[in-house]
């Protein structure tokens, strides 16, 4: 009762504040702002009483609150909000790598890398063929040659397989689960991103010989290099920063982590490499090297990033188009059975493979079904090099991920339940 | 290179080596850090190297307002009902006479003044008058804090000059709030453009309502994660909503920070959540303040600036000088005690910052100059003032404890435990005569519970309110 009265109390601010305001643009920004922080929460906290996560509330209210409905965040002041949501990236990057402690990749390294590598082939292979077999139906592929079929639905995959690290680190922070399944999901989520970059970059190298971009040129194979290679040093130098902060100053640590995570975004911004694996390095050599002081970083970034997480959730939600996804499900629907199908079949397969415990191979699929953020900003990559194509691609993007993003923490969430690493309880009460 | 990067840079650079500097500075030399992020904020800004230009120090406008709402929800914070009601008359009677004395006067001589100088009709005077009117009242804790860091807060003059501080932003942010209500440009889309009334109703209300949400919010939940959340959110919405709406957003977060302290349970967490980013929250937004600074050298701003300092210093002297000797209470607080409260900080800053920020009201620039020069002259030496002006009576005073069994000492308490008591609930005035406040370090508006900003931060391990594993 009290969360619906604070969504009512704020619903008739915004409503009285929005018509006698004229302030600056930056004033409205920063109301939006602690309007969805305050807004979004009070959702969450009510998904919970339903036995939904959290994240889903966050979502729902973006949705409401955004564009496709109240608009009291509209699309001007969502782009003047990007920041926030390359800021939580970034904390959400280095929040994982710090989950990832050395002793448990030498134990457990070669079997995530199996159940990654079976889990993202079986996906892709299998979005593959569903694309190639509707290209008659999809705007973007209808009346093109074979081989830019081929190449426009190896990049479609390339970006369809991505899952969500945010969501991943999100569940698990708001459950508090630490167990095999808990474990095994995050390490998949974590070395797939590193592969889906690697693998993006080559699949858009491919498309552009393909299916030459208008105007375009193709990206050398040094860029690409330098943007994993570079990032894994400019991430190592920066963990090494934190790590030396962390055993001779320890202080201040509120504002160090956000520093951390903002310097790191900005200076991956600056030298061109992955910002994702910069803050994922950074978080694993500053949690492994930091003599033991890593946990006090991650808890004060957890608590310097909580109200930045909601925001980044709220306006993820607000980016949903009900109606491309009303007027494209009945292409969606397939590539997200498949996709989900492939994750499935994919990781069962590759638990076999390593010989994975049967929790984990039994429910790690359902964690993986998520995506978010990442998935985003690959197919807007894709939109720009393909201006036209491109934009039709990343319509059917969004309305996949709205899907994935609403279903996937949820599924999430009961694969937790189920393998006894969670309970009801430890969601309602926890971080996010 | 980009400007947020330069200011991280900055900012980390320098937070730190002022922060392993900051204990050394304070302990031995009695100086308050801070003025330097306002120099090194006209440094970097456009009017001198331009390493950040004009447009990218325009875009920190939301940092601008969230770090004014920031401060004004620490003044806020102070006012816990409970503590204020056991403070007596005579206390709050100097620190009221002194604050609208303060006001008075420099409103009063610069309304003369600006006119006078030709930098603005004498119609629009009163604004940039009040305006830096209401600035000189306000009067940094810094000094204080660091002054008596080591000392139990339980002497007269101390307890004085922490209701003086109180008093003194009180006043400053409401005037300026109603000020800005006052001059509030009408919105186009209204049916009607509301009164100045309305306005200034309409600061409370966001306020009530950010502090109201608050409350609504978390509950008897005192977990400090979630205190980020609600508080985060709390404080950026009163503080976007009132610049949204073009009213004081100090004067808004004020309140939030007012009904936050006295509704809250979790008094203590709020107060470490609070300091533990308002230090680095007051650099940032001092470098912002120096980015956005067009120093002048015009000998009319000079002037006024001159004119500034010279009213506002002689007001607080000798206000506090004659209203301590009317109520006969020179012995107990000494002649001097005024001087202590010619610091200026953070409040001021986002007091001129609120100001500057509005192209609609006159000479901006020029109030702007005065109040960061004013920060600049006194702040580095607000800790030596107050010792200055504390060393005469404080010495003493540890005497009469011995003489006057009320004077509560905690060497006194622990000999005489017995002769400690209240002697009766109006016992800080006594037919006029000033008698020094008793028993409790909770007889001050700042006292252990509810202190200053600086010194918000309860002994580690001794919050009264904290829940077992509250923290994560």
């Amino acid at each position: 009762m009290r969360r619906v009265i604070v969504l009512i109390m704020l619903y008739l601010l915004m409503q009285a504040v929005l018509p006698l305001g004229e302030g600056t643009p930056a004033a409205l920004v920063l109301m939006a702002f602690g309007f969805l922080i305050l807004g979004a929460y009070s959702v969450g906290e009510l998904a919970t009483t339903i036995r939904l996560p959290k994240i889903v509330g966050y979502l729902v209210a973006g949705l409401a609150v955004g564009p496709a409905a109240l608009n009291f965040v509209s699309t001007p002041v969502m782009e003047q909000l990007a920041p926030v949501s390359e800021l939580a990236i970034a904390l959400i990057a280095f929040l994982a790598g710090a989950e990832l402690h050395l002793d448990e990749v030498r134990k457990r390294g070669v079997l995530l890398v199996k159940m990654m590598t079976a889990e993202l082939s079986v996906s892709f292979l299998g979005i593959v063929v569903v694309l190639v077999s509707l290209h008659r139906f999809l705007p973007f592929l209808n009346g093109a040659p074979m081989s830019e079929v081929l190449g426009f639905s190896i990049l479609f995959a390339s970006v369809a397989v991505v899952h969500s690290p945010a969501v991943t680190m999100a569940l698990l922070s708001e459950s508090g689960a630490k167990g095999v399944v808990a474990r095994t999901t995050l390490g998949v989520v974590l070395l797939a991103d590193v592969a889906v970059v690697l693998s993006f970059s080559g699949a858009l190298a491919l498309a552009r010989v393909l299916a030459p971009p208008p105007g375009g040129e193709g990206i050398g194979f040094v860029t690409v290099l330098w943007e994993i290679g570079g990032a894994v040093l400019v991430g190592a130098a920066l963990g090494a920063i934190v790590a030396l902060y962390l055993r001779f100053i320890r202080r201040e640590l509120f504002i160090f982590a956000i520093l951390v995570a903002f310097f790191g975004a900005e200076i991956a911004g600056l030298m061109h490499v992955e910002t994702l694996l910069t803050l994922l390095v950074a978080g694993f050599v500053a949690e492994n090297a930091g003599g033991g002081e890593g946990e006090h970083l991650r808890h004060a970034m957890e608590r310097a990033g909580a109200p930045i997480f909601v925001v980044f959730f709220a306006l993820a939600g607000a980016k949903i188009k009900p109606d491309a996804v009303l007027q494209l499900w009945p292409l969606v629907i397939p590539i997200v059975v498949v996709r989900a199908a492939g994750i499935w079949a994919g990781t069962r397969l590759g638990a076999w493979w390593a010989k994975a415990e049967p929790e984990a191979a039994k429910y790690t699929w359902m964690g993986l079904i998520s995506q978010a953020g990442v998935a985003i900003g690959l197919s807007s990559v894709v939109a720009t090099v393909y201006p036209e194509r491109g934009e039709e691609m990343r319509t059917l993007f969004l309305a996949m991920i709205a899907i994935n993003e609403t279903v996937g923490p949820i599924l999430f969430r009961i694969a937790l339940l189920r393998s006894g690493e969670a309970t009801p309880q430890s969601f309602r009460g926890g971080g996010h | 290179m980009s400007a947020s990067l330069v200011l991280i840079l900055v900012v980390a650079t320098a937070y730190l080596a002022t922060h392993l500097l900051y204990e050394w500075l304070a302990r031995r030399l009695l100086i308050v850090s801070g003025a330097e992020y306002l120099v090194l904020g006209v440094l970097l800004g456009p009017q001198v190297s331009g390493v950040i230009s004009r447009e990218a120090a325009d875009s920190f406008g939301p940092i601008i307002v969230l770090g004014i709402g920031w401060i004004g929800l620490t003044v806020g914070m102070q006012f816990y009902l409970p503590r204020l009601v056991r403070i007596t008359g005579l206390t709050f009677r100097l620190a009221v006479i002194e604050s609208f004395v303060t006001l008075s006067v420099v409103t009063g001589v610069l309304w003369w003044a600006l006119p006078a100088l030709g930098l603005t009709s004498k119609f629009w005077a009163i604004v940039p008058a009040l305006a830096l009117g209401a600035i000189a009242v306000a009067s940094t804790p810094s000094g204080l804090d660091i002054a008596l860091r080591d000392r139990k807060r339980r002497e007269p003059v101390v307890n004085q000059l922490e209701t003086s501080l109180g008093v003194n932003a009180f006043v400053a942010v409401v005037t300026a709030g109603l000020l800005f209500s006052w001059v509030h440009r009408a919105p186009t889309s209204a049916l009607r453009p509301p009164t100045p009334t309305e306005w200034a109703v309409i600061t409370v209300g966001v306020g009530v309502l950010g502090g109201t949400l608050f409350h609504l919010f978390l509950g008897e939940e005192r977990k400090v994660d979630r205190l980020v959340v609600s508080l985060g959110g709390a404080i950026i919405l009163a503080s976007g909503a009132a610049a949204y709406l073009n009213v004081s957003p100090v004067l808004a977060t004020l309140v939030v920070g007012i009904v936050l302290v006295n509704t809250s349970r979790g008094r203590a967490e709020l107060r470490t959540v609070l300091a533990e980013a308002e230090r680095p929250f007051y650099y940032v937004l001092l470098l912002l303040a120096g980015l956005s600074w067009r120093p002048s050298t015009s000998v009319t701003v000079i002037a006024v600036v001159a004119l500034y300092l010279v009213t506002r210093t002689v007001s607080k002297v000798y206000t506090t000088r004659a209203t301590t000797a009317w109520n006969k209470a020179t012995p107990q607080l000494g002649r001097d005690w005024g001087k202590a409260l010619i610091g200026q900080g953070r409040l001021t800053v986002a007091l001129a910052l609120d100001y500057a920020r509005r192209p609609e009201l006159p000479i901006g620039d020029v109030v702007f100059t005065a109040a960061l020069l004013s920060v600049l002259l006194t702040e580095f030496a607000a800790a030596r003032l107050v010792r200055a002006a504390l060393l005469p009576i404080v010495e003493p005073l540890r005497d009469l404890a011995h003489r006057l069994p009320w004077v509560d000492t905690a060497e006194h308490t622990a000999e005489h435990p017995a002769e400690t008591a209240i002697p009766s609930s109006e016992s800080g005035a006594t037919s006029g005569v000033f008698v020094p406040q008793v028993n409790e370090g909770a007889s001050t508006l700042f006292g252990p519970d509810v202190d200053g900003p600086l010194a918000a931060l309860p002994e580690q391990g001794s919050t009264e309110e904290r829940t077992p594993g509250a923290s994560r």
